[in-house]
């Protein structure tokens, strides 16, 4: 069996019109056919899986492999928290809502992880595993200790979430005007973050660079292009993504964050890594992989508040269990040839 | 002027260089598109080039001749800003440069084409070659691919080159690919080429496609260096040729003025005998056979149709072809690396079709990987551990299950020594030695594993002519001793002098086995190309002799 998403491309690839079509069919009649409560949540739940997959996709194709996404997602969400918590839940702060101001401070803190991670792994020449590793453990350590001392607790105070952004006429349209139209800036971001970074990687220099950078340094380095500001700028932008989804998912869907055991995150930046290898390491492909794991997690909610007498336990590991079978039945992922390899100028 | 210019340990040598080429007329008034003045280049216990002078006249195709490690790719690294020097200057178009980076030496004018490509495989031909110097449009918000595109065209049109700008580069043939870098480097607006062993890769027709490109590239004003251990190339294809031997320039020659042995010499500091002799030799028994195998290769089309074949003691078989007709897959049918679907393979009267790599390996029948890299060698193992690849059973060095490393050191520091691999030092990483090294070694642990069947396929690619010369002599002793040898090379004078009998292998099947004296160079080439002996005719294909 081969990769569905892959087969997809290939389709579009061939016949793109009768593929859009058949695409945009099936896409209705699921829609029709499915809860509009479900789709929402599929939505909004695929928030962190989606931006932390197409960040993880720009480190992974400049070579770094950049495991540490669980744990930018981690540090994006509660510090957005913390940033709205102190300036107030209402109200705006120098003419930006103190919302936004979270969301910033959100990404900032990620992007200052992704730079550590960078420069030990760049500089120091660290194992990118470990490195990356060390980031997730010391995110998932740090974030309840740090709300231990905020809040006495290793959940923080609830605050305030982004209202729903009704874009005018376009939410009208018929079935799918209400989901893609009338939505949390969350989820426009993470629309308009999967199409940029598409654009981003397939039509701009400086995605041609990543991915050379990924599959053959010393061929971008003798082109005169310097591979270490390539690889510094994919990780620094894998924190940007990260970081809008760690801070988005706090606060447009949760409006707090609970350090206890794994976290809020709960692993999604891991399932976010199986979400790029299943697409290939194409940002739209990760977007649609990030609304199967999604939808799989809503499912899991509704059956539980449903008070279907399912283990709770064995629900929980469905979206697990569906990343290993689906990996191990596709195997059509191509991994960047110099993916986790050092590269150094001057040296054969 | 770069600082290591001032703290040189030859001080003298380059403040009197200073401003001597200002006017970009060398003292004898040609005109030189580079010319490098005095470069020193050390490496940790190494003097890669010590003291060497390159003029390079612009228009002209300028030979870098020498044997593996005499500090040609070095010295080409320095013009290209990839080393610096520890002194000597660098001039190009009569202006003291100091290159940083390939950038600089990009922005100079300068394009090299590695010995292996620096290719994005997944990327298309188009993307390659404007990778790094892409044009953009909307405020470089987005690659200009259509002038990308007209720009190949013009470049193809101009340098008559054929390539699909759309194709993918790891669907690409080597010939391609090299025009790809050549085209990548002119896209750059490159005046002085540098091609590091252009040929090495290349078909006998290749290389012949290869002369006609710098021919025309000269022909246009740009100035090609050519960096080679081959003779004929350099003799062939140079308006001069400089010498390096062990870092140092041996002095500049006109092909014309010189002959292949005097070359030679120059090159190795001593007396060369560049035919190796095959006297006959009584053959015994078939040690090895194969009857009417059959391989598919990975995409599951026929590549290997029917051959049979029998290798007797104290004979050379070789066979000779253009790459991709099989050749590999029947070679890893014979040493197990791949399991053939018809057909029976006997090793001294056994059937051994079935039998395991390891088994194989054991009773005696060593193993040359065509890809050096890929199969011969553990690129991150220092050579001692590389040295026991394949005899890490054997009881000789792993008796009671426990490896005797002194034992595996002595020999792999034997094999260095004997087979004159270049840095001598047993505790280096394989990758950290040039491709010709490498093969050395790996053609020493394999010679000296007592075999009783030699599978060689292109045992001196990539090795330079002293080191040609012992490994041919090497083969021929063994096969003195009685050792059956199955030769691969895509090197027409080395399988022709080497073997008693040649096969042609066209499309997986065998077209002719001769005796490689009855059969003229120009009959072998059309054999290559799949003409069969019954229709002789004279209006086939270039064979790609060049004498």
């Amino acid at each position: 069996m081969r990769n569905p998403l892959y087969r997809m491309q290939e389709a579009f690839a061939r016949r793109p019109l009768a593929a859009a079509l058949g695409a945009a069919a099936a896409l209705l009649l699921g829609l029709w056919l499915t809860p509009a409560s479900w789709q929402t949540a599929t939505l909004r739940l695929a928030v962190p899986i989606a931006l932390a997959a197409i960040g993880g996709i720009f480190a992974e194709k400049s070579g770094v492999i950049n495991i540490g996404i669980e744990g930018l997602l981690i540090v994006s969400a509660f510090s957005s928290i913390v940033v709205v918590n102190w300036l107030g839940d209402a109200g705006a702060t120098l003419g930006l809502t103190n919302l936004w101001w979270g969301m910033l401070a959100g990404v900032l803190v990620s992007v200052l992880f992704a730079l550590v991670f960078a420069i030990v792994c760049l500089e120091f020449e660290a194992d990118q595993i470990i490195a990356g590793l060390a980031v997730w453990l010391i995110s998932l350590g740090l974030a309840p200790f740090a709300s231990q001392i905020l809040f006495e607790s290793p959940n923080t105070a609830n605050v305030a979430r982004f209202d729903n952004v009704t874009v005018p006429v376009l939410s009208e349209i018929p079935l799918v005007g209400y989901l893609l139209f009338d939505t949390e800036p969350q989820v426009y971001i993470m629309l308009v973050g999967a199409v940029a970074g598409w654009y981003l990687l397939s039509r701009t220099n400086f995605g041609r660079w990543v991915v050379a950078s990924g599959e053959n340094p010393k061929a971008l380095d003798t082109a005169g292009i310097d591979v270490h500001r390539v690889r510094y700028a994919a990780v620094l932008l894998s924190g940007v993504f990260a970081g809008l989804g760690g801070a988005g998912f706090a606060l447009g869907t949760l409006g707090t964050f609970s350090g206890a055991g794994d976290t809020a995150i709960n692993g999604r930046g891991f399932i976010a890594i199986a979400t790029y290898l299943l697409a290939n390491y194409h940002p739209i492909g990760a977007l649609i992989g990030s609304f199967l794991f999604a939808g799989l997690n809503s499912m899991q909610d509704m059956l539980q508040t449903a008070g279907y007498s399912v283990p709770t336990e064995l629900i929980r590991t469905i979206p697990h269990m569906t990343v290993i079978v689906v990996l191990v039945l596709v195997g059509r992922t191509r991994l960047p040839d110099a993916a986790g390899d050092h590269y150094e100028s001057g040296e054969d | 002027m770069t600082e290591s210019d001032v703290e040189t340990t030859d001080g003298t040598r380059s403040t009197e260089g200073v401003g001597r080429d200002a006017a970009g007329l060398s003292e004898t008034g040609s005109d030189l598109a580079v010319h490098l003045d005095g470069i020193t280049k050390r490496f940790p216990g190494v003097v890669a080039n010590d003291d060497v002078d390159l003029r390079v006249e612009r228009g002209t195709v300028h030979a870098l001749l020498g044997e593996n490690g005499a500090g040609k790719t070095t010295l080409m690294n320095v013009l290209y800003g990839l080393y610096e020097p520890e002194a000597g200057r660098v001039v190009v178009d009569g202006e003291e440069r100091a290159f940083d980076s390939p950038r600089d030496a990009i922005d100079a004018g300068i394009g090299m084409i590695h010995q292996h490509f620096m290719l994005v495989d997944p990327m298309t031909i188009a993307e390659n070659i404007a990778l790094g110097n892409e044009p953009t449009k909307w405020f470089g918000m987005a690659i200009d691919r259509d002038r990308i595109r007209s720009e190949i065209r013009d470049l193809c049109d101009r340098y008559g080159f054929n390539v699909d700008p759309n194709a993918v580069v790891e669907d690409a043939s080597v010939g391609v690919q090299q025009r790809v870098e050549i085209l990548k480097a002119l896209f750059r607006g490159a005046d002085v080429l540098i091609l590091d062993e252009p040929t090495a890769v290349l078909t006998p027709q290749e290389v012949e496609g290869l002369y006609d490109v710098l021919e025309e590239l000269t022909d246009q004003g740009k100035t090609i260096i050519f960096i080679t251990h081959k003779l004929e190339e350099a003799t062939h294809a140079a308006d001069a040729i400089t010498v390096l031997r062990d870092g140092e320039s041996v002095g500049t020659v006109d092909p014309g003025q010189t002959n292949r042995e005097a070359l030679a010499e120059r090159m190795v500091g001593r007396e060369v005998i560049l035919e190796a002799e095959s006297e006959p030799v009584e053959t015994g028994e078939a040690v090895l056979s194969t009857r009417d195998v059959t391989v598919e290769d990975a995409r599951g089309i026929e590549a290997v149709s029917g051959i049979d074949l029998d290798v007797h003691a104290g004979e050379v078989l070789g066979i000779a072809g253009v790459d991709g007709n099989g050749q590999s897959e029947l070679i890893e049918a014979i040493t197990g690396l791949r399991t053939p679907d018809e057909g029976t393979i006997t090793y001294d009267g056994t059937d051994i079709t079935a039998w395991s790599r390891r088994r194989r390996i054991e009773n005696g029948m060593a193993y040359i990987p065509e890809d050096r890299q890929e199969n011969g060698l553990v690129m991150p193992f220092d050579l001692v551990e590389n040295g026991l690849l394949g005899s890490q059973r054997s009881p000789q060095f792993a008796a009671g299950g426990r490896i005797d490393w002194d034992g595996v050191r002595d020999h792999t520091e034997d094999i260095i020594e004997t087979y004159d691999v270049r840095p001598p030092d047993a505790n280096a990483a394989a990758q950290s030695f040039s491709g010709g090294n490498q093969q050395k070694f790996i053609v020493g642990r394999e010679f000296e594993r007592d075999p009783s069947l030699v599978v060689a396929t292109h045992p001196t690619r990539g090795v330079d002519i002293g080191s040609t010369e012992f490994i041919h002599d090497r083969l021929l002793e063994l096969r003195r001793e009685g050792v059956a040898v199955l030769l691969v090379s895509s090197n027409l004078d080395e399988i022709r002098s080497l073997s008693d009998r040649l096969a042609v292998i066209y499309e997986g099947e065998f077209i002719d086995v001769t005796d490689p004296d009855d059969i003229t160079e120009e009959d072998l080439g059309l054999r290559m190309a799949g003409q069969r002996p019954d229709e002789e005719t004279h209006d086939g294909p270039d064979t790609g002799e060049s004498q």
